[in-house]
């Protein structure tokens, strides 16, 4: 197994390079004073040093140990306590936080490239961080003055930890149904009762103090999502000094055991009576969630990229290591028994796709994390509205394309391994467990596609799909002239055509068929991201090309070489999805449920 | 966890209906006790011990696995006695030479039994099923002598057998092996090296494993062509030929992996063991070949396992599971809400899977009708014909049914949502036992080099016309036949497709072999679409057929139909992605200098 070793080189470059991040920050005032290019390298300098020599040499052993579970109590793999405090030190918990709670406020631009390191090098561990985000978001977009002065601080610093509390034993997509009770008490306090399950984090020995963001139902609320409301429930409660109080009347009932992710703790939580507090309003208990939404699945899809990365690392290196028969146009290596893995046409497709979709992929992320700073700190209202409606088009294609996506490579990663790739010692088989639940979690990804196509496509009636395609129309139009793009833009224009006509084709089909949408959802989501991709080589193109007339290194004209694979080996995949979307509902509806 | 229930109706819808065994068999010599009662009363009683004794112990082997000690390996709780129950059943010598303890039967029929076993216990199966290989090549090339030892208590099931072919360097590229043979002065061979990845390697199940082993000869030639096999029994025979005296071989250390944890994955350690060279010296690989198709098609049914087994278990889910109403209005009024089975996606998943194990069922069941003719064909033409065929099909039948199996578990894990990554449900146990499928007994890039290179290009596309022409007479028997056009028009056009690409390509590996490596996988899939869309397009022949002429069974017939259908709208477009990459060119693949992927 190779040591995971953060990829500084091709992180600067996307971020610097293809985006030119120091750019887009100078422009923004709000973000042009917290944030400049020596600040943001510095930030990457140090994450990839934490994540390379902390993060990443627990990994293994986290999924050897799983965390143990005795009488309410969750004990850590070894080592996972001491590296959390030194997530702690760095305020890495905090890093795209609010200032105005001790936050470090930098830019999604930045802040992904930390969240793939920390995935690539530890997803157990990294999702403690990562939901603990999440939870800070929801508390500052909604919580009162006062929740957020005595909780955020700490949560941000990680001294405290934040999870999630929303999936119930029958429930999980269908939170509408759900059936945790929250009573109102006399000191404006509520009192919290029932089950939930899948709680990430929902306990352990990381941190001081754990705080619960809990779904529930009010007395009498409204049947359905719009029943549902928001609460703080904090493993221990706090006192007006800040201090710790009593232990609240919670309690972690057991752990499930697991495919993958086995260093990470999937909480069953029992509540009790337990106390907590409302954020935002009654009953708006969903749609505080979705502020974080955006945010939280972005984090999933970068975890099946980091997941990726950690794969290709690995196969890559064993694929140059490992001799096995000669190459078909005479050895390579003549002086040894067989020639290397890599001289293998069909070695060399595998290690390829995987690098054009990691490569691929982190440039997605932080075309995603572009759009989510500008919703956030332009100052320009049209920008701003351009932007929020790209983000809510984008998301769920991160999510599930990148994780789908991340899947696929950890699995060809394990396959370049031979039987080795079967064999835990080797580390390939736990990043596919590991991967594997991304697909699953924070929505499925069947629920993605449905969100995209159903809720952003058709739901805005193809108006939130146009921004995607005049922005990169724009950018077609705009590189006409660039010689090194001329052998992709025709290909390109010609797949963003392909998406637009089938665009066009499921919203007419919607008009009569209610089922056209949830038909076509899953490839359409496919056929978005395969083009998205397409328009990313064609960014890092544009990006490398003029560095690779006198490339010596290899760096960049590299990049041109596996722009041109992505498009010839991969891209065509968007000519099957196409043809099986065109195909409709019919097929998948006329079987009767006996007939299965 | 899901349990197993035995897919009798679609066995007999595949066996009888779709691949008429009847005639089939009446066609064979040998075969007289293959009648369709008999076949039928062995599938019923198989189904049983699968359903009652096997799939409960799935789910106790992967969460036990095996236990190494000094003194051997430990297997599940219950395997033992499974094993036993199986051996008395006299089910390991169901296809064996009745002249050596056997009951003679096809081997098309074993396959059926393979089926079941390996959807209900894969891990358990693999014990018996390595017996297979040893069984092989101790019919095909072992002296009498050692038949008469070996072969008869490997059949009778006393004794289980094992291939011992990997060594920690080397897996795919057998020409670098190390393991050496120095012969002895009583005929016999001192054989010495280690062998990994040995599955069935050591238990506790069998009094005896007889381990077929690859080693070199002082002097052999270098590469695949001075490789010899040789028998190295655990124990030695006495003079009875009971397991007697334990000889020099024993098991290191047992592996950690991802699934298949009832199996015992093991380091075996020969120090100077004893053992018989079998068939000619140096001619060790090419003997292996002789039964490798039969191997392959026996790990080609784990995909057709693993996509069944997901199926039966998503779908019991998916019926009961409720969340979110239908888009067209409740289906479920009185309910919260409705089960996840109206929702199209849920569908999409189950249905994919639904198609694949059908479609596997017909191609594996299909390839083994092969072998029987290969075995008991009448005439030598026949036999040749039929060997060709086998040939052709089982590269694609490994690597594209293990393919598109995994493919399958994982969609079987995915309508469970999060319950899928969660122990108890069986999903993921699924997922992790099927992902060795791709790996193992030549990894899917191999097979397909096997395909494309060995099978296709150097029989000058033979190998190909020979099915395709089958294909075309089905096509030109059905032209007339308004109702099977939606089928038989794009099979057609599939079928003459699958012709040029073969002859491009071809023309393309003469300028540049590297071609070869670069289409394979591509092709091999694109090969395997094609192979199920002549399959279903059949099942829906058949289907429509019994609807005309009327049956009590209207909702089975349709759904044959219905999937078909589905098959060719939704899953069969995948073609149209690799015959555009398989023409991409290897430059793609070759344009980056090694030095150049990593930074």
């Amino acid at each position: 197994m190779a040591d995971y070793k953060a990829p500084l080189q091709e992180i600067r470059f996307v971020m610097n390079e293809v985006f030119d991040a120091p750019a887009l920050w100078a422009s923004m005032p709000r973000l042009a004073e917290r944030v400049d290019p020596d600040t943001a390298d510095a930030i990457i300098e140090e994450a990839g040093k934490v994540t390379t020599n902390v993060l990443a040499p627990l990994n293994r052993e986290g999924d050897e140990q799983g965390c143990k579970w005795d009488n309410g109590n969750v004990t850590t793999p070894d080592g996972f306590r001491e590296a959390y405090q030194t997530i702690v030190e760095g305020g890495w918990n905090g890093l795209g936080g609010n200032p105005e709670f001790d936050g470090m406020g930098m830019p999604k631009t930045l802040v992904v490239q930390f969240e793939e390191m920390m995935q690539a090098a530890n997803m157990a561990l990294g999702l403690a961080p990562m939901l603990t985000a999440g939870a800070c978001l929801a508390l500052d977009a909604h919580g009162s003055q006062e929740l957020k002065q005595k909780y955020l601080p700490n949560l941000y610093s990680g001294v405290w930890s934040g999870s999630m509390d929303l999936t119930e034993p029958h429930c999980g997509t269908d939170l509408g149904i759900m059936r945790t009770k929250a009573v109102p008490q006399e000191d404006g306090s509520y009192s919290l009762s029932g089950t939930k399950i899948f709680i990430t984090w929902g306990e352990h020995d990381m941190a001081e103090n754990i705080i619960h963001f809990v779904l529930a139902k009010l007395p009498d609320a409204p049947k359905g999502p719009k029943g549902i409301s928001l609460f703080l429930v904090p493993k221990f409660l706090v006192n007006d000094d800040g201090s710790l109080g009593e232990r609240n009347a919670f309690s972690c009932g057991s752990i499930e055991k697991k495919m993958g992710i086995k260093g990470s703790a999937t909480c069953v939580m029992n509540f009790d009576g337990a106390r907590g507090w409302l954020v935002g309003e009654e009953n708006k208990g969903l749609a505080a969630m979705f502020t974080m939404m955006n945010y939280e699945r972005l984090g999933v899809g970068i975890q099946g990229l980091g997941a990726a990365e950690a794969s290709l690392q690995s196969a890559r290196e064993y694929a140059f290591e490992r001799l096995q028969s000669r190459a078909p146009t005479g050895p390579q290596n003549p002086d040894k028994a067989a020639d290397p893995l890599i001289v293998h046409p069909d070695v060399r497709r595998m290690i390829l796709t995987m690098k054009a979709y990691v490569e691929g992929g982190r440039a997605f992320s932080t075309y995603c994390g572009q759009w989510l700073d500008i919703a956030k700190f332009t100052d320009d209202d049209s920008h701003r509205k351009q932007a929020e409606g790209m983000v809510a088009l984008l998301t769920p294609v991160a999510k599930a394309f990148l994780t789908d996506r991340g899947l696929d490579v950890c699995v060809i990663g394990q396959q370049v391994f031979g039987g080795h790739g079967y064999i835990r010692e080797w580390g390939q088989e736990q990043l596919v467990r590991d991967a594997r639940i991304c697909q699953i979690y924070e929505g499925a990804n069947g629920i993605q596609a449905l969100d995209l196509m159903g809720r952003k496509v058709v739901g805005s009636q193809g108006a939130l799909f146009e921004l995607f395609a005049e922005d990169m129309s724009a950018f077609i139009e705009k590189e006409q002239g660039n010689p090194a793009l001329k052998p992709f833009l025709e290909p390109l224009a010609a797949s963003l055509e392909r998406l637009s006509d089938v665009t066009e084709h499921v919203l007419e089909q919607a008009q009569t068929d209610p089922n056209a949408p949830g038909a076509a959802s899953v490839d359409y989501t496919d056929l978005f991201g395969l083009t998205a991709l397409a328009y990313m080589w064609a960014k890092i193109v544009v990006a490398a090309a003029p560095k690779a007339e006198n490339d010596t290194s290899g760096f960049y004209t590299g990049k041109l070489k596996t722009a041109r694979f992505y498009y010839d080996r991969l891209l065509p995949k968007t000519v099957s999805l196409a043809e099986g979307i065109r195909s409709g509902s019919e097929s998948l509806m006329r079987h009767a449920a006996n007939e299965f | 966890m899901p349990e197993y229930k035995a897919p009798l109706r679609d066995i007999k819808f595949v066996m009888n209906e779709l691949l008429n065994s009847e005639q089939h068999y009446a066609s064979l010599q040998n075969a007289e006790d293959a009648t369709p009662d008999m076949v039928d009363a062995i599938v019923q009683e198989g189904a049983k011990f699968c359903e009652q004794v096997l799939s409960p112990l799935n789910q106790v082997g992967d969460r036990e696995g095996c236990t190494w000690s000094e003194d051997g390996v430990k297997t599940p709780t219950g395997f033992k006695e499974a094993y036993q129950q199986y051996v008395e059943g006299g089910w390991p010598s169901m296809t064996s030479d009745t002249e050596y303890g056997g009951q003679g039967l096809p081997s098309s029929v074993g396959i059926v039994m393979s089926e079941m076993v390996g959807t209900a216990n894969w891990s358990w199966g693999m014990y018996p099923g390595l017996s297979h290989g040893a069984m092989n090549t101790l019919e095909a090339h072992g002296t009498e002598e050692q038949k008469q030892t070996y072969l008869t208590k490997l059949i009778s099931g006393e004794w289980t057998g094992t291939m011992c072919l990997t060594e920690p360097h080397c897996g795919s590229d057998l020409g670098t092996l190390r393991t050496r043979a120095e012969p002895n002065s009583d005929g016999t061979y001192s054989i010495t090296g280690t062998k990994i990845f040995i599955s069935a390697g050591e238990h506790d199940m069998a009094e005896n494993i007889v381990h077929i082993v690859l080693a070199r000869l002082p002097g052999a030639p270098e590469g695949t062509k001075g490789i010899s096999l040789f028998i190295v029994p655990k124990r030695l025979p006495d003079e009875d030929g009971s397991a007697g005296e334990r000889n020099a071989v024993s098991c290191g250390s047992l592996e950690h992996k991802m699934g298949i944890h009832g199996n015992a994955t093991c380091v075996m350690n020969f120090d100077g063991a004893r053992g018989w060279l079998i068939g000619p010296e140096n001619r060790g690989l090419n003997c292996m070949f002789t039964f490798m198709n039969t191997a392959r098609i026996g790990t080609a049914i784990q995909g057709l396992g693993a996509a069944e087994l997901g199926f039966q278990g998503s779908l019991a889910y998916a019926k009961e599971r409720l969340a979110m109403r239908s888009l067209s209005g409740p289906k479920n009024p009185d309910g919260p809400a409705d089960p996840i089975i109206v929702h199209p996606d849920v569908r999409r998943m189950l249905l994919t899977q639904k198609a694949v194990a059908e479609g596997a069922r017909a191609m594996i069941y299909l390839a083994a009708q092969q072998s029987d003719i290969v075995v008991r064909g009448k005439t030598e033409e026949e036999r040749q014909a039929a060997d060709a065929m086998l040939g052709f099909l089982t590269p694609i039948a490994k690597a594209f049914l293990t393919e598109i199996g995994y493919e399958s578990a994982n969609l079987g894990m995915q309508v469970f949502g999060g319950h899928g990554f969660i122990s108890e449900w069986g999903m993921e146990q699924n997922v992790r036992d099927a992902r060795i499928g791709t790996i193992y007994e030549g990894t899917t890039g191999i097979q397909a080099l096997d395909l494309l290179g060995r099978k296709v290009l150097m029989s000058q596309g033979e190998a190909l016309k020979q099915f395709t022409k089958v294909v075309h007479v089905f096509c030109k028997e059905n032209a007339d036949n308004e109702q099977l056009r939606e089928f038989i028009e794009p099979l057609q056009t599939l079928n003459r497709e699958w012709g040029e690409i073969t002859m491009k390509l071809g023309m393309t590996a003469m300028q540049n072999r590297e071609e070869v490596g670069a289409a394979a996988v591509d092709y091999l899939m694109y090969s395997g679409y094609a192979v199920f869309a002549y399959l279903w397009a059949r099942s829906a022949k058949v289907a429509l057929d019994a609807m005309v002429e009327g049956t009590s069974e209207e909702a089975f017939y349709d759904a044959k139909i219905q999937t078909a259908r589905f098959y060719f709208k939704r899953m069969l477009p995948r073609t149209r992605t690799h015959v555009e990459t398989m023409f991409a060119g290897a430059d793609t693949l070759l344009g980056l200098p090694e030095e150049h992927f990593a930074f």
